[in-house]
C-alpha cells in the first residue's frame, strides 16, 4: 500500500499553489489535512504527477467571523470546530455537535473542512453540512475567484463543481440567529466507522411556530443531500418537543417520513439496504428535530452562549 | 528531495523521494521501528506519533511535509537517563499490551493527549473518545483505559491489580440500578 | 535502570525495541510485492510480466509460467485436517496457473528493491482472465453450476460425528426445534498482518516469520523446497498477534523462499492490510441446519447438526476444522443422542484456517442457540433448562455420543456463579418492569454454557522442553512452542523458576527458533501452558533429580541424601556440604534435560452471559453487560489469563456485532476501504465485563492447566445474540444471522408487521 511516485510543490502563497495547479497537461492534487488523500494514495485510486501540499501557504488555517458568516479558512482543521466557540450562536453549537462525530482526535487534528468538501464523500458530515446550511465554496482559479454555493457543488460521489486548476480557499458558513435550536443525529456501526446516515437539523421558530428549518442529509444519496420537502412541511408547525419519541402523526415524524421517501435518494449498500437507510433517515431527522427543539427551550430558559 | 527532520531532539539530514510517508521514513531511514505500520490507511493507529507535540497518524503524512518540524516516537518517551515514562510504567503494570504491536501508537494517543490536557484521563467520556481512534487485537482495551488513569496518578508503585472484576461503570451500566 | 516491569516482554515492546519481521535490518535485503486477482473466478489467459521488469527498482517479476519449478503450497502435515483425499487433484499453486479461484489469488510476483519499488512493477503486470460464474456460499457451490476443479466435485470433504437418529425420536419427542444458524467468514485480523523474510546463506536458508508452529513451518517448506529440514533455521522474532491465522504455509512463504534461494538474495514480503483483507486467512463459514428434541419437562433426548461448511477455494487446514465442530456438537450436555454431518465445500473464496476458537464457536453456537430457543418453546427459564441437562461432576469423565471423552468439570458450578456474578434476578425483574412499560427499550438476557477442546488432537498432543544449568547458575529453558502476544517468556519463566527456587530472572526462555529448540507443536488451540508447560514443569523435576544424582555422586553420597532447595543442593548426611546449581555446572560439567511430555485432549468449559439493550428503531444493539465464567483448570498467571479472556471476548463481540465480509455478485469482497469496511471494535464498543473463575484441574498433567484463550470466542457469540433474541422476543433463528449489524437487527425486530 504504498503511493506512486510523484513530485510535490509546497508553495507559499495561494497564488504560487494556483500557478502551481494551472498547468493541466499534469495531474495535480491539492494535500490539505490529507488524511482522506493518502488513503487514495495508498490504494493507488489517486495517482497524481503532483502534489500541490498548501500546508505552508499562510493565512488558509484563519477562522473569522465576518458580514454574518463564519470564514473557514482551507486549513482550518476539524479539531477546530470541537468547541462551539468556533461561532457564535446555534452555529458553533451546531458544527461542535458535528465536529465530534468525525473520525477520531489524530484525524481531527490534521483533516480539514475544505478538503472534505473537495473530497465529497457521500458520508462526510461537513458536505451535508455545507449545503445544510447554504455555505459559499470560495474558489480560486487561473482566472481569478469565484464562489460557488454548496446545493451547486455537489455532483456526484467525489464530484465536484470544482475545477482541477481550482483550491478551495475557504468556505463561508452563515451564521444561524438565536431564535434557531439546532440538532445533529448520526447513526454508525461502530464509533470509528463512517455515518450509515447522519442528519443535521435547524429550527427557526417564532411563537412557538416553526417559520425556518433547514434538514441536511449525509450518505442519503450520491451527494449531500438538503431535505427540503421535509422543512417545508415544517414551516408553520408547531415546534413542540415530543416526551420520548414523535408519534406518528407529529409534524417531526411526518417530516422525517418525508425526507426519507421524498428528500433522499438511497442506493443499497453493504449492511444498510433502501428500506433500512431510509428508516433511519426517518428516525434520525425526528431525533435532530427533538434537539433542536430543546437546545431552543435551553435558549429560552437563558442559556445563551 | 532534502529536509530535515528532529526526531527524539536528534536532527536528520535526508534526502528522500516525496511519496515516502512519515511512518516508512521513521522506520528505515531513522531507524527507529518502533513505529509500526497496521493499516496504512489511518484507521489502526499503530503508527501513531507525535509532530510538534500533536498526535497524528504518521502514515497519513509524507515525511517531506515534516521539513523543519519535530517528531516524537517512542524510542522518546523515556527519560534522557531511560527512566521509563509514566504512561509505560502503567501499561505495564495493568497489562495493557500483549503482542505490543499496536502499543506504541496508544502510548503516543495517550502522551499526546496527556501532555497537552492531563484533565482528559479523569473524564471517561473524552477518553473513550480519544482512544477510540486506535485499534488493539488482544487486550479488549480496558486494561489500556486504566492504564492511561493510572499513568495520570502517577502511581505506579501499586502492584497490578488482580482482581478478576472489572467494570467500566463510569461509562456504561453494570446494573439495573445504575439504568 | 527501572526493575518494576511487570512482564518479561514489556520493557522491550514499550519502549519500541522489541523486534517484529519487518523490523529485521539484513543487508541488501529485496521486497515482494504480489500481484492478485481481481476476479473471484475464472480462467487465467495470460499474465504480462515484461512492463514490470522495465520498472526501475524492479529485480524481477514472475508468473507461474515463468517459474515452472516452483512448488505447490504444501497440504498441511498437522493430523487429519487436510487428507490426502481431500486434497489429491485441487493442488493449490503459490501462483495461479490456469486458472483463479478467488479474488485476491496471486498471480505473479515483484522483487523490489524496496517495497515502494516492488509495488510500482506489480502495477505494471498485465493480467487477462475471462470470468467464470463464482460461488462464494455453500447452496451455489452445492447446486452442480460451478466446478472448481475439473473432474472433481466442490465437497472436499465429508463425515460425520454420533450415531445417525432414528426419525421415531423426532416424531415421538414432546417438543422438537429445528433451526439453520450461519457462523459467517472473519478475518482474524492480528494487528500486524503476515511477515516473511527469508535469508539465503551458504546453502542454508534462515526465515524470519510472525508465526505459530515454527518446525511444522520449517518442515513444509523443506518438504517442497527440497531441502534437508537441518539446513533451514526457521525464527518467530516479536510477533503481533496471530489468533490462528499464522499457523500454515502460505504460498507466499512458498514463492518468497523459492525465490531467495533462486535468487540468493534476502527478500521478504510484509503484507500489508490491503492484502491480508483479501488474502489472509479467514476462520468459521458454515451454514448449520439443527434438530433439538427434548421431553415436556425439557430434558434433551437428542440433537442434529448438519454443517455445509464453506471452506474456500483450496481444501487447507480450514476443511478438516468442521468436524471439530461435528465432534463437539454434544455441548455442555447429557444429550443422550447426538448426531453431526459434515460436508466441506469449495467455495470461489479465499481458503479458511483456524480462527481462534476453531471448530469450537460453530458448535457451542448451535447447540446454546438451540438451547434457547427451546427454552421458549418450553416457557421456561433458559437457565433452568440448562440446569437440568448440564453434565453432573460424578459423571467424568464423560463419553459423549460424539466421541469425546471430556476429561473434569462442574459445569452447573460455573454457570449458578454466572448467574449469581451477573445478578441474573435483577436483570429479570428489570425486564419485566421494561415489557410492561409502553415505549421502554427492550432489554434481555442471554446465557451460553460451553465446554470446549484445547490441547489439539491425538497426534500433536505432545511438546518439547529443554532446561540447560548454566556456570554461572542461570537456567536456560526451551520450548517447542511460539508466542504472538501470549506471555510465554514471563510465564514459562516462572513456571521453572518455582519448583527450583530459582529468582524468575535466572532462567531465560529460548522459543520459537528451530536452531536453538529441537523439535516442537507451536502455540494454537490453547495448548502453550496446557503441553509447553507442563513440559517445562516435568522438565524441572527431572532436573532437580538430576543435579541430586551428580552432587551425590561428588560427594560419595546415595542420591536419597542429597536434597534440593532455593536452587541450592546439600548433603543430608555427613559433613554438611552445600552447592549451587551453577557451582555444581562448573564442577561437573554441562547439565542439560530434555523432556517431551504427552498428554489428552483438555476440555475446559464455562458459562457465559449477556444482557443487551436494544434500539428498535434503528436496531442497534447495546450490551449492558457481559459475564464470563471461565475454567481453564489450573491458571498459572491470573492476569495473562485475565488478559487472554477479554481478549477473546472483545473477538466474541466482534463476531456477534460487528464484522463480517460482504461479497457483490462479482464475488468479489466488498472491502474497499479495509478497516473501514471490516470494522473491528474499539474501546467504544466494549461494553463491562465481569470475569469469575472456577477451577477444576487437569487431571492429565501434574500442572492441571487446561487451555486459556479462545473462550470468549466460543461462549460470548452465543449468549450475545441470545440476549438479542431475548429482547425482541424473536423466536425465528433464521432472522438474527450474525454478524447482528443494526439492520440485520431492525428488520428482526419488525418481522411480520408486514414490512
Amino acid at each position: 500500500m504504498k503511493p506512486a511516485a510523484f513530485d510535490y510543490l509546497a508553495p507559499a502563497t495561494v497564488r504560487e499553489a494556483v500557478d502551481a495547479l494551472a498547468d493541466t497537461s499534469r495531474h495535480a492534487q491539492v494535500l490539505a489535512g490529507g488524511q482522506s488523500l493518502m488513503l487514495e494514495l495508498h490504494y493507488r485510486r489517486s495517482r497524481p504527477d503532483l502534489v500541490v501540499d498548501i500546508n505552508r501557504v499562510r493565512g488558509l488555517d484563519r477562522l473569522d467571523v465576518r458580514d454574518g458568516a463564519l470564514h473557514v479558512g482551507a486549513l482550518a482543521r476539524h479539531r477546530d470546530f470541537e468547541s462551539p466557540e468556533v461561532a457564535p450562536g446555534p452555529l458553533g453549537r451546531l458544527l461542535s455537535l458535528a465536529a465530534h462525530h468525525i473520525a477520531h482526535p489524530p484525524i481531527r487534528a490534521l483533516g480539514t473542512m475544505a478538503g472534505s468538501l473537495a473530497w465529497a464523500h457521500p458520508a462526510a458530515e461537513w458536505c451535508a453540512m455545507a449545503v445544510t446550511l447554504d455555505a459559499g465554496i470560495e474558489l480560486r482559479g487561473p482566472t481569478g475567484a469565484r464562489v460557488v454555493g454548496a446545493r451547486d457543488f455537489f455532483h456526484g460521489p467525489h464530484l465536484t463543481a470544482r475545477r482541477r486548476q481550482e483550491l478551495i480557499t475557504a468556505v463561508r458558513l452563515p451564521l444561524l440567529g438565536d431564535t434557531t435550536g439546532i440538532g445533529f443525529a448520526e447513526h454508525r456501526r461502530t464509533q470509528a466507522s463512517f455515518a450509515v446516515i447522519a442528519v443535521m437539523a435547524a429550527l427557526t421558530v417564532f411563537d412557538g411556530v416553526v417559520t425556518e428549518a433547514r434538514i441536511g442529509l449525509a450518505n442519503a444519496a450520491g451527494t449531500p443531500v438538503r431535505a427540503y420537502a421535509a422543512e417545508r412541511s415544517l414551516v408553520g408547525a408547531e415546534a413542540a418537543r415530543p416526551l420520548s419519541g414523535p408519534p406518528e402523526h407529529h409534524p417531526f415524524a411526518r417530516a422525517g417520513g418525508i425526507a426519507a421517501e421524498c428528500d433522499a435518494d438511497p442506493r443499497a449498500r453493504p449492511y444498510a439496504d433502501v428500506a433500512y437507510q431510509r428508516q433511519v433517515i426517518a428516525v434520525l431527522v425526528g431525533r435532530a428535530l427533538n434537539q433542536a427543539c430543546e437546545d431552543l427551550r435551553r435558549l429560552s430558559g437563558g442559556d445563551r452562549r | 528531495m532534502n529536509i530535515a527532520l528532529t526526531v527524539n531532539g536528534r536532527a536528520h539530514r535526508l534526502d528522500l523521494e516525496p511519496r515516502r510517508v512519515l511512518a516508512d521514513v521513521l522506520r528505515e531511514d531513522c531507524g527507529l521501528t518502533g513505529t509500526h505500520l497496521g493499516c496504512e490507511h489511518g484507521v489502526c493507529g499503530a503508527c501513531t506519533v507525535l509532530v510538534d507535540g500533536e498526535a497524528v497518524r504518521s502514515c497519513l503524512l509524507l515525511a517531506v511535509q515534516c521539513d523543519g518540524r519535530s517528531v516524537r516516537t517512542v524510542e522518546g518517551l523515556a527519560g534522557p537517563d531511560g527512566e521509563p515514562h509514566p504512561l509505560q510504567r502503567a501499561f505495564s503494570a495493568e497489562h495493557a499490551l500483549q503482542c505490543g504491536f499496536c502499543t506504541p501508537g496508544f502510548l503516543m494517543l495517550a502522551a499526546g493527549a496527556l501532555e497537552s490536557d492531563p484533565t482528559i484521563a479523569a473524564d471517561p467520556e473524552r477518553l473513550r473518545e480519544l482512544l477510540t481512534s486506535n485499534l488493539c487485537r488482544c487486550t479488549g482495551y480496558e486494561p489500556i483505559r486504566r492504564a492511561i488513569q493510572r499513568a495520570l496518578l502517577q502511581d505506579t508503585r501499586k502492584p497490578p491489580e488482580r482482581s478478576q472484576t472489572g467494570s467500566t461503570a463510569a461509562i456504561r451500566p453494570a446494573s439495573p440500578d445504575q439504568l | 535502570m527501572w526493575h518494576g516491569w511487570t512482564r518479561r516482554e514489556d520493557e522491550r515492546l514499550l519502549t519500541g525495541r522489541g523486534r517484529y519481521v519487518a523490523d529485521i535490518v539484513v543487508p541488501k535485503c529485496l521486497d515482494a510485492a504480489f500481484v492478485r486477482s481481481a476476479v473471484a473466478h475464472g480462467r487465467l489467459r495470460e499474465v504480462d510480466c515484461a512492463p514490470a521488469r522495465r520498472v526501475p527498482g524492479v529485480i524481477g517479476a514472475w508468473s507461474a509460467a515463468d517459474l515452472p519449478d516452483l512448488p505447490a503450497v504444501p497440504r498441511a502435515a498437522l493430523t487429519d485436517l487436510s487428507t490426502p483425499q481431500a486434497v489429491a487433484g485441487r493442488e493449490w499453486p503459490s501462483l495461479a496457473t490456469d486458472r483463479v479461484r478467488y479474488a485476491g489469488e496471486a498471480v505473479a510476483v515483484v522483487i523490489g528493491a524496496d517495497r515502494y519499488r516492488a509495488e510500482d512493477g506489480a502495477a505494471e503486470v498485465g493480467v487477462r482472465i475471462d470470468p467464470l460464474p463464482p460461488a462464494v456460499s455453500t447452496v451455489e457451490a452445492l447446486d452442480g453450476s460451478v466446478t472448481l476443479f475439473d473432474g472433481r466435485d466442490n465437497v472436499a470433504l465429508e463425515g460425520s460425528a454420533g450415531a445417525p437418529i432414528d426419525e421415531a425420536v423426532w416424531r415421538e419427542a414432546a417438543v422438537v426445534v429445528e433451526a439453520r444458524y450461519r457462523q459467517q467468514l472473519l478475518l482474524p485480523s492480528p494487528m500486524e498482518c503476515r511477515a516473511f523474510l527469508a535469508v539465503p546463506e551458504g546453502g542454508r536458508l534462515t526465515i524470519w516469520c510472525s508465526h505459530q508452529a515454527p518446525h511444522r513451518l520449517r518442515d513444509e517448506l523443506a518438504r517442497v523446497l527440497g531441502l534437508a529440514a537441518e539446513r533451514i533455521r526457521v525464527v518467530v522474532p516479536d510477533s503481533g498477534g496471530a489468533f490462528g491465522s499464522k499457523s500454515a504455509t502460505f504460498p507466499e512463504y512458498v514463492t518468497a523462499a523459492f525465490l531467495a534461494v533462486k535468487l540468493g538474495r534476502p527478500i521478504r514480503w510484509i503484507e500489508d492490510r490491503a492484502e491480508s483483507l483479501v488474502a489472509a486467512t479467514r476462520g468459521r463459514g458454515q451454514d448449520q441446519r439443527v434438530r433439538l428434541a427434548a421431553d415436556a419437562d425439557g430434558r434433551l433426548l437428542a440433537f442434529e447438526l448438519n454443517i455445509d461448511a464453506d471452506v474456500g477455494a483450496y481444501p487447507q487446514l480450514g476443511a478438516g476444522l468442521p468436524m471439530l465442530t461435528a465432534s463437539m456438537a454434544t455441548g455442555a450436555y447429557t444429550t443422550p443422542l447426538v448426531h453431526a454431518t459434515v460436508r466441506s465445500v469449495l467455495t470461489t473464496t479465499t481458503p479458511t484456517y483456524p480462527y481462534r476458537g476453531a471448530g469450537r464457536p460453530e458448535a457451542t453456537y448451535a447447540v446454546e442457540r438451540s438451547m434457547d430457543l427451546l427454552a421458549h418453546r418450553l416457557r421456561m427459564d433458559p437457565a433452568e433448562l440448562r440446569r437440568r441437562n448440564l453434565i453432573p461432576p460424578e459423571r467424568f469423565p464423560y463419553e459423549t455420543p460424539t466421541g469425546r471423552r471430556y476429561d473434569s468439570g462442574n459445569y452447573s458450578a460455573a454457570l449458578d456463579l454466572a448467574l449469581k456474578t451477573l445478578d441474573y434476578g435483577r436483570w429479570r425483574a428489570e425486564q419485566a418492569q421494561r415489557r410492561a412499560e409502553p415505549g421502554a427499550a427492550p432489554l434481555g438476557i442471554g446465557l451460553s454454557c460451553y465446554v470446549e477442546r484445547s490441547g489439539g488432537e491425538a497426534a500433536g498432543l505432545h511438546e518439547f522442553a529443554g532446561l540447560e544449568a548454566c556456570p554461572d547458575g542461570t537456567v536456560i529453558a526451551r520450548c517447542g512452542t511460539a508466542s504472538s502476544g501470549q506471555s510465554h517468556e514471563t510465564t514459562f519463566c516462572s513456571l521453572v523458576a518455582g519448583p527450583l527456587g530459582l529468582e524468575e530472572s535466572r532462567v531465560r526462555l529460548i522459543e520459537g527458533d528451530t536452531g536453538e529448540v529441537a523439535e516442537g507443536v507451536g502455540s494454537f488451540a490453547s495448548r502453550s501452558a496446557q503441553l509447553g508447560g507442563a513440559a517445562l514443569r516435568q522438565a524441572a523435576t527431572v532436573l532437580i533429580g538430576r543435579a541430586r544424582e551428580r552432587a551425590a555422586r561428588l560427594w560419595g553420597l546415595p542420591p536419597g541424601e542429597v536434597t534440593w532447595s532455593g536452587g541450592t543442593l546439600r548433603s543430608g548426611a555427613g559433613e554438611p556440604v552445600e552447592l549451587t546449581l551453577g557451582d555444581l555446572v562448573k564442577a561437573t560439567g554441562p547439565l542439560r534435560v530434555d523432556e517431551r511430555i504427552r498428554a489428552h485432549t483438555a476440555f475446559p468449559f464455562g458459562a457465559h452471559a449477556a444482557v443487551v439493550q436494544v434500539d428498535p428503531d434503528l436496531g442497534t444493539v447495546r450490551v449492558l453487560r457481559l459475564v464470563a465464567v471461565d475454567d481453564y483448570g489450573v491458571v498459572v498467571n491470573p492476569m495473562v489469563v485475565a488478559g487472554q479472556t477479554r481478549g477473546s471476548v472483545a473477538q466474541g463481540i466482534g463476531q456477534a456485532l460487528y464484522e463480517g465480509v460482504p461479497y457483490g455478485e462479482d464475488g468479489v469482497p466488498l472491502l474497499r476501504d479495509g478497516l473501514l469496511d471490516y470494522l473491528l471494535p474499539t474501546i467504544s464498543e466494549m461494553p463491562p465485563l465481569d470475569m469469575a473463575e472456577t477451577i477444576t484441574p487437569n487431571p492429565s498433567t501434574r500442572l492441571g492447566a487446561k487451555g486459556a484463550g479462545e473462550a470468549g470466542c466460543i461462549g460470548m457469540p452465543p449468549a450475545i445474540v441470545n440476549a438479542v433474541a431475548d429482547a425482541l422476543e424473536v423466536t425465528d433463528p433464521g432472522l438474527l444471522r450474525m454478524p447482528l449489524t443494526p439492520d440485520v437487527v431492525w428488520q428482526a425486530a419488525h418481522a411480520g408487521e408486514g414490512r
